[in-house]
């Protein structure tokens, strides 16, 4: 008896995840479909999980009138991606050795220099006025890269790892007469790569998704990240609408705008998704050991 | 993370004390020069992106213009506490909406996280459990306005999925545009779906950590996979749960602007429930340049918050001394 009671439970567990599983995929599917629709069906019939009459016409006009604006979003959100990571992580990992020196005094100073941040924070509207008026941060490639350059959880995160490299090693490389410029270069950047990975994919993520700082210090159309454009044809369809009626043929069609939204949904989702299978061992391992001593 | 003082000393062994150590100190400063170094580029963002705008709080004290700036700007006395306290409405609004809001995140996004967990831990299918977790986890990776645009394709008027499902069921249509009640339940599902696979790998891996004896003592003993789940691995768990609720409250008053603005895109009609403290901010000060009241809600924001953090870490240090933070 029960054996059968717990079969059932059991059975009960993998339709519930199964459930949930296909409730986290099914709005992708929604968006390839959307996508795939054509605009007449969708504004007709509605959005569908199958796609409504089957065409590329939403990305033959995206890659036609709109190509200019995409190709450059994507740029802009890879040059941002690509510097801001590869300098997050160095400014990270060089304060994270610091502050994981053992015999170096001031390292809890300079610990809690960085952790008094996470507890009191000045809010939105200095820093708003700081970036743009002192910094000059606001439209400039600059802005959307040097205001993450240190998260302060990943710093700690990678002090974990720095601290988990045998302390021999340091010590062996110490009495070999090497500094802490090359201790930290030849050494512990090398050991310590699983960790370097982890946080450059998390600094990877920040900057690919983020749109709050374009929504803050961005008004020149050319900064537009992938993630800020998306938001302005979310906010203000006439992006799409405004003077781009195709002709053809001496006919006015109207541009694609439902399946437009779609269409740049899985633009901007695709790299995320292709990447994914492959990187997301590395966050999850992150997370684990962030949530265990962070 | 910062470790306790020594204890008290006399004064006398602490004047020896510093004798010594200042000649240490010299040496260990040229020895660590290359360290103060590396912290420098860190040091800098954090002056300029932290502690600067903890400075620029003095905002609230000021009659600010934008010539002026923040230093430059005349004072202004209490004069925009006055008018915070003449129109409390708004602030008591955007409060309880940040707190309700994320009140309400902690409590599902638990609750999801950690049944899926336990779930998944009673699965012995490795190749299940793999791409369930993976396909659970992935839309931690989506940015809010595309799950804005996503959902927009759900929940628009005529042509959404749900008010088409709705009609079919012959159940009439539902504005969710403009039902700001309704619109939190929407929200706190949109949580859930994004955040509820990445908070069951915390939960996830510390089930993977417990001793499997407990387990194989409960079934020879004759207990159901239901006792088992209840009386082993639920408890097992507790102490993470009241560790990370515990901590989330440090972050009651914070609001995510980037969820709002991506999913709302600042909807009137949603205000109601969705104008949380960050979006009033960004509202008023940042898109209409009225900073009176806005600086007056950030002090408010920032001098609570940090309260509420220290009581979360006193608590959660109270629970288990190992988890304080500091």
């Amino acid at each position: 008896m029960p054996q059968a009671e717990n079969k059932g439970l059991l059975i009960f567990f993998y339709v519930c995840i199964a459930v949930f599983s296909v409730i986290c995929f099914a709005p992708f599917v929604l968006a390839v479909s959307g996508s795939l629709s054509t605009e007449s069906r969708i504004a007709a019939e509605g959005y569908s999980f199958w796609p409504r009459g089957f065409s590329l016409e939403t990305y033959q006009f995206l890659f036609g009138s709109k190509l200019e604006q995409i190709v450059r979003a994507y740029a802009v959100s890879l040059t941002v991606t690509v510097l801001g990571t590869v300098s997050a992580v160095l400014v990270t990992t060089a304060y994270a050795y610091v502050v994981s020196v053992k015999s170096f005094r001031f390292r809890n100073v300079f610990a809690f220099f960085a952790y008094f941040t996470m507890l009191f924070s000045g809010g939105t509207l200095p820093w708003y006025l700081l970036s743009t008026k002192y910094y000059h941060l606001d439209d400039k490639l600059i802005g959307l890269i040097v205001p993450y350059l240190l998260s302060v959880f990943l710093m700690f995160l990678m002090t974990n790892y720095f601290r988990s490299i045998p302390h021999e090693i340091v010590e062996s490389a110490q009495i070999d007469g090497a500094g802490h410029l090359r201790i930290f270069i030849r050494i512990m950047l090398p050991l310590g790569r699983v960790g370097v990975v982890t946080i450059s994919l998390f600094y990877a993520l920040q900057y690919w998704n983020d749109f709050y700082l374009p929504l803050m210090l961005v008004t020149d159309e050319r900064l537009y990240t992938i993630q800020y454009l998306m938001y302005t044809m979310m906010a203000n369809i006439q992006f799409l609408a405004s003077g781009n009626a195709a002709q053809v043929g001496g006919a006015i069609i109207a541009p694609p705008l439902e399946t437009a939204k779609m269409a740049m949904t899985c633009l901007t989702v695709l790299p995320i998704a292709i990447l994914y299978p492959f990187l997301q061992g590395f966050f999850v391992k992150g997370i684990v050991v962030g949530s265990v001593k962070g | 993370m910062v470790q306790q003082a020594t204890p008290r000393e006399t004064n006398e062994r602490l004047a020896k004390r510093q004798a010594v150590s200042f000649g240490r100190l010299r040496k260990s400063i040229g020895r660590d020069a290359p360290l103060y170094l590396l912290a420098l580029p860190g040091i800098a963002v954090l002056i300029l992106f932290a502690y600067l705008p903890m400075s620029g709080l003095i905002l609230v004290f000021k009659n600010y213009n934008f010539n002026d700036g923040i230093f430059g700007s005349p004072w202004a006395g209490f004069a925009n506490f006055e008018f915070f306290f003449s129109s409390m409405e708004d602030a008591i609004r955007a409060t309880r909406n940040t707190v309700m809001l994320n009140v309400l995140y902690m409590l599902t996004g638990t609750f999801f996280s950690v049944a899926i967990a336990i779930v998944l831990n009673e699965m012995r299918s490795k190749w299940f459990v793999k791409i369930t977790q993976s396909v659970m986890f992935f839309p931690y990776f989506i940015s809010w306005i595309i799950i804005g645009a996503i959902l927009f394709s759900l929940l628009d008027y005529d042509k959404g999925i749900l008010n088409q499902s709705l009609a079919a069921l012959g159940l009439s249509q539902v504005d969710w545009y403009s039902s700001p009640w309704l619109f939190v339940v929407i929200l706190v599902l949109a949580n859930i779906w994004k955040s509820a696979g990445y908070g069951a790998i915390i939960y996830y891996a510390v089930l993977q950590g417990i001793d499997t004896s407990y387990y194989e003592a409960a079934r020879i003993d004759g207990a159901s996979r239901w006792q088992i789940i209840m009386r082993i691995t639920l408890p097992m768990l507790i102490p993470s749960i009241i560790l990370m609720s515990l901590l989330s409250i440090g972050g009651m008053l914070k609001g995510d602007l980037s969820m709002i603005m991506g999913v709302t895109f600042l909807n009137p009609l949603l205000l109601p429930t969705t104008d949380i403290i960050d979006v009033y901010v960004y509202r008023t000060a940042i898109r209409s340049g009225e900073f009176g009241f806005a600086s007056a809600i950030t002090l408010y924001q920032s001098v609570f918050g940090f309260i509420l953090v220290l009581v979360a870490n006193k608590m959660a240090g109270w629970y288990d001394k190992d988890s304080k933070l500091f």
